[in-house]
């Protein structure tokens, strides 16, 4: 595949992740699409990687990978306490911070 | 003892006697103990002060100075505090020591009647008068002679308003306060200049002739405001609200005699303003006149002596502008012992009757033979009569302002002679001769206590009048009594005044109608003109001008406050509805931002 083609292929996986941290109202949903996005990220990375030669990209996108896994459980950690405590892990309920 | 441990002793030991009876809430609400207390205290100051006079008698010139740095700044020090020691000073405290001592022992008798706990404090503030009298007296500088002057204006409030449970009496104060705080605004200004051009607060220092006209004048307000001269005596008659023995000290012996004193101690910074004592001259002298009337048509015995003491005041101060401190300090001192003698004598009648009113009084010579004698021996003296006290220092008042080529206000003086023999002549006929009304009926002479003081005073009165000599010495000059035109003609008219009051009061031969012609002047007298333009200046001068102020406060500089406040506090509420709380309108945010950004740095 052409660099060209890999850069398509990012632009549209960040614009769904876009897309979906806009448009949905489920904590879930909102990191999944936050994952889209990152993964989006890490493709641009290896994909630039490639051009460049060498491996350093690589392991970064090694890197990014473990980090990204890291987050999303304290993201799921954050979504449970929501749930148990409200009931719902619609992201429009939790607006406390605003009063 | 050295000159200087007398005059800490006569200076301390009234402060203690006061700072005790102000600590120790017993001691003043047992009021006897507190009263023999501050009596002690005030002979031991007299006896101290005596000592020192006699120290100086046998060596007239002898000065002795001792001083403290104040205000140390670096090396050098701003002022000094201390005590000056000269002929002056020390003729001055004896006689303020004196008079306050017969004044307090005269108190015991006549304050008997009062609660214990108000005795207590009557006496607490007499002795802290002495302490601060005598600070003022013996001042080495004009520093601390404005501490001394603050304090006496603070014990003459207290007490003016010692009854103040009476509303006249609580108004007397603060207007007594008020004036002479206005113009005690001079002494501080003119001290500030002299600071800045002498750079310190000796009476002797050398000025150029503006700067000497200018701090002259400025002190000179000052001594019109303490010494009670037009247009600000007004506040003396009202100090009458006062206990009278406290009329007697404060307001008639030494306390308003502080700002002629200033002017003897000032005068080397007088005598380099001709200006000054040509404005002296003339207010002096119109003070005497003016006073002296309004005194004919008082019908209050202590109105009249209040308005007589405005009068002699000003004799001093036109003695003064005259460039004879001499005549003007031997005033002070003679006018000291007769003017309390009058007082006292007054409070004795006034202790017996019950009453100020004029009209309440009469016939006492025959129920209060002493008290009579000692007034009459007072009022003659006061009048100026040959061989009394008043008769040699007016003389040599009248002497020098006529050498001083003052006609106008040696005119005045002439005049106010006459009044002062023919008001005092009224009173006596009025109050101790003629018919007894229904109070005087029935009056007691006063007890040993009363009568004792009074007849010291009376001796002095009698007496202090041929030791001019000695006093000019002290003063740094010289005195010889001589008979010249001035003195023959003030005293003519001091016997032609007496006589007609005799005439008019005493047998009854002329009717007080025949001087209907002269019902304008009594009208504007008793009008009151000069506490109405006070009052208007009051109203329309400093309210409207703190009005003035005040608006610019309130709506410009507050105005402007408030305006920031309250435009954060509008934009605050407005920029509340952008934040929703909602996490996809931040997430929003935050992307419209990131494309922005990236458009941006396309674009450029």
């Amino acid at each position: 595949m052409t660099v060209q083609a890999l850069l398509l292929l990012t632009s549209a996986l960040f614009c769904m992740g876009i897309y979906g941290l806009l448009a949905r109202r489920n904590a879930i949903a909102l990191l999944l699409s936050a994952e889209l996005m990152i993964n989006a990220v890490t493709i641009n990375l290896v994909t630039f990687s490639r051009l460049a030669g060498g491996v350093t990209g690589q392991v970064f996108a090694v890197f990014t990978i473990a980090l990204t896994v890291a987050e999303v459980v304290v993201g799921l950690a954050i979504v449970i306490l929501l749930f148990r405590w409200r009931r719902e892990i619609a992201v429009d309920s939790a607006n406390e911070l605003r009063h | 003892m050295t000159p200087i441990d007398c005059a800490l002793i006569a200076l301390f030991v009234p402060l203690a006697a006061a700072f005790a009876i102000a600590v120790l809430a017993p001691l003043r609400h047992a009021g006897r103990p507190a009263a023999w207390l501050s009596v002690a205290a005030a002979l031991i100051s007299l006896g101290a002060s005596l000592v020192l006079l006699a120290q100086q008698w046998s060596q007239p010139e002898r000065v002795v100075r001792e001083v403290v740095r104040w205000l140390p700044s670096g090396a050098a020090s701003l002022a000094q505090v201390g005590i000056h020691l000269d002929g002056v000073s020390v003729s001055m405290s004896v006689v303020v020591t004196l008079v306050a001592a017969c004044v307090q022992i005269f108190s015991l008798g006549y304050m008997a009647d009062e609660p214990p706990a108000a005795r207590g404090r009557y006496f607490g503030y007499h002795s802290f008068f002495i302490f601060s009298m005598l600070l003022l007296v013996i001042a080495p500088n004009l520093l601390q002679l404005f501490a001394g002057w603050e304090l006496v204006g603070l014990t003459s409030y207290l007490l003016i308003g010692f009854y103040f449970q009476k509303p006249s009496a609580a108004k007397a104060s603060v207007k007594a306060i008020w004036v002479t705080k206005f113009a005690d605004m001079g002494l501080l200004l003119g001290l500030i200049c002299l600071f800045a051009v002498s750079g310190g607060f000796e009476w002797t220092a050398t000025l150029s002739e503006a700067w000497a006209t200018t701090i002259t004048l400025l002190l000179f307000l000052a001594v019109v405001g303490k010494s009670a001269q037009f247009p600000l005596h007004i506040w003396l008659p009202n100090a009458m609200e006062g206990p009278t023995p406290v009329s007697a000290l404060l307001h008639a012996a030494t306390m308003v005699a502080a700002g002629v004193y200033l002017a003897v101690r000032a005068d080397p910074l007088f005598a380099q303003a001709p200006n000054t004592q040509m404005v002296m001259a003339w207010l002096g002298g119109f003070t005497a006149l003016f006073a002296a009337v309004l005194a004919t048509v008082q019908t209050d015995i202590k109105r009249v002596l209040a308005y007589s003491t405005c009068s002699q005041l000003g004799y001093m101060v036109c003695a003064l502008g005259a460039g004879s401190a001499i005549a003007g300090y031997f005033h002070l001192t003679t006018h000291a012992f007769f003017k309390a003698l009058l007082f006292l004598a007054a409070g004795s009648v006034i202790h017996a009757v019950h009453s100020n009113e004029l009209s309440s009084m009469g016939g006492l010579a025959r129920r209060m033979k002493l008290t009579s004698a000692v007034f009459i021996i007072g009022a003659l003296a006061l009048a100026g009569i040959p061989g009394l006290a008043g008769f040699f220092s007016k003389d040599l008042i009248l002497e020098s302002v006529y050498e001083a080529d003052l006609l106008v206000p040696w005119a005045m003086l002439i005049l106010a002679a006459f009044l002062t023999a023919f008001y005092m002549g009224r009173v006596i006929f009025l109050a101790l001769f003629g018919p007894f009304s229904e109070a005087s009926e029935g009056a007691i002479e006063s007890g040993f206590s009363m009568a004792g003081p009074l007849l010291l005073l009376a001796a002095g009165s009698l007496g202090i009048g041929y030791f001019g000599a000695q006093f000019a010495l002290l003063s740094g000059g010289s005195y010889h009594f001589h008979v010249g035109m001035s003195g023959m003609l003030g005293t003519a008219c001091a016997v032609a005044g007496l006589l007609l009051s005799w005439l008019i009061y005493g047998a009854r031969r002329l009717t007080p109608q025949a001087f209907r012609f002269l019902a304008p002047v009594g009208r504007l007298a008793e009008s009151g003109l000069v506490d109405r333009f006070f009052e208007f200046a009051y109203r329309r001068g400093a309210l409207a001008l703190s009005d003035a102020v005040g608006f610019f406060d309130r709506y410009v500089v507050d105005g402007v406050m408030n305006c920031i406040g309250w435009t954060t506090i509008v934009s605050g509420r407005r920029l509340r509805g952008s934040e929703t709380g909602n996490v996809r309108d931040y997430v929003f945010a935050v992307v419209a931002g990131a494309v922005v950004i990236a458009f941006w740095g396309l674009a450029r």
